[in-house]
């Protein structure tokens, strides 16, 4: 994992813009889906939570307060991810 | 850039069977390819299996080298869901390592990978329900063509007022287009602002997307579904005026282009 504010320097993302990657992850596309930080409480959308990176690996960080929520990096033994930051990620089904 | 044409390959950064199942990367071909301004080509593509999408979704392009070098970027899908051909308007970025291809050398017969439609994030159904306020800059313009599309296909008439931004007449993309909605007068409102020459005779606005332009498109006891779309400056900006203005945080959503414009 590269260290948090390496690729702070460009702008970031909105969440949804990485939602190919999370879809390696996850069976549904989690980007409508609720993500609560594990540093401040507070809710979003997982597509409008702030990412920094690419399709090669992203940052998800808290608007409030910059706690990095969700990690997820490819590497050459695999793709890893992280949700540390996190308190948990609420799932509901589509309309 | 040569591109790999095989359907069934696996990529060595992929993790598994399970995840090319779940979203696999298709090859699509390009049919057509639409020349939308000196700038801007829209490519009619065939992709075997789509399965569909919503508009305001995108998906990933990826281009593979003879050598094996990959490069992937996220493009907005232009197209309305009811149309039989998925389209992609791409902007040729004179530092782009993608679009340059895309936007300038791709021919009709032409093949790449491309996987999607992904994001449920920044979408708009009839479900979402309206006002519709659209906001965009240069290529921005794209999902949020995909919503008018759908809007006028199901012959919605919830209102919907698009801004749109604009650095002359000749920038504006799907412009014959725009005009022909426009003039449907089923509840649409289109507003142009022009940030580097303006047309003779032109009173409409000619500077960047600003308070006034946004609590003059808009106002907020509409309660307007908002997506914002374009370079980064121009969405926080509007983003933060029209909270300011007394839009609600939960209806605004924002989809910015990357640090090199990739997500058009």
């Amino acid at each position: 994992m590269t260290t948090d504010h390496e690729s702070d320097s460009a702008p970031p993302l909105d969440g949804n813009a990485v939602g190919g990657l999370l879809r390696e992850l996850f069976v549904l596309d989690i980007t409508a889906a609720t993500l609560t930080c594990g540093g401040c409480g507070i809710t979003a959308l997982v597509g409008d939570v702030r990412v920094f990176g690419g399709p090669m690996g992203a940052i998800f960080r808290c608007v409030h307060c910059d706690t990095a929520v969700m990690r997820v990096v490819h590497t050459p033994t695999g793709l890893w991810f992280d949700m540390r930051g996190a308190r948990n990620l609420h799932v509901t089904p589509h309309a | 850039m040569a591109i790999r044409g095989e359907s069934n390959a696996t990529p060595a950064t992929d993790v598994g069977a399970s995840s090319s199942s779940r979203m696999p990367w298709r090859v699509a071909e390009v049919t057509t390819v639409i020349e939308e301004t000196p700038r801007v080509r829209t490519l009619v593509l065939r992709v075997p299996d789509w399965p569909g999408h919503m508009a305001g979704q995108h998906v990933d392009v990826r281009l593979t080298g003879e050598d094996g070098y990959q490069a992937q970027r996220s493009y907005s899908i232009a197209s309305a869901p009811e149309a039989s051909r998925v389209m992609l308007t791409i902007e040729r970025l004179e530092d782009g390592e993608v679009s340059p291809y895309l936007a300038a050398e791709v021919r009709a017969g032409d093949r790449f990978e491309l996987r999607g439609p992904i994001g449920r994030y920044f979408v708009w159904t009839a479900a979402v329900g309206g006002p519709l306020f659209l906001i965009a800059g240069g290529s921005g313009i794209v999902p949020l063509m995909a919503m008018l599309r759908h809007r006028a296909a199901i012959k919605s008439t919830v209102p919907a007022y698009f801004l749109y931004s604009s650095r002359t007449v000749e920038d504006i993309i799907y412009r014959g287009e725009l005009d022909r909605l426009a003039a449907l007068r089923d509840g649409l409102t289109i507003y142009h602002t022009f940030t580097r020459q303006q047309p003779e005779g032109w009173t409409g606005g000619a500077r960047r997307i600003d308070r006034a332009m946004l609590a003059d498109a808009c106002p907020p006891r509409e309660r307007p579904r908002i997506f914002i779309c374009g370079p980064t400056s121009l969405v926080e900006t509007a983003a933060a005026l029209l909270l300011d203005l007394g839009h609600e945080r939960g209806l605004i959503k924002t989809e910015r282009f990357g640090p090199t414009g990739t997500m058009t």
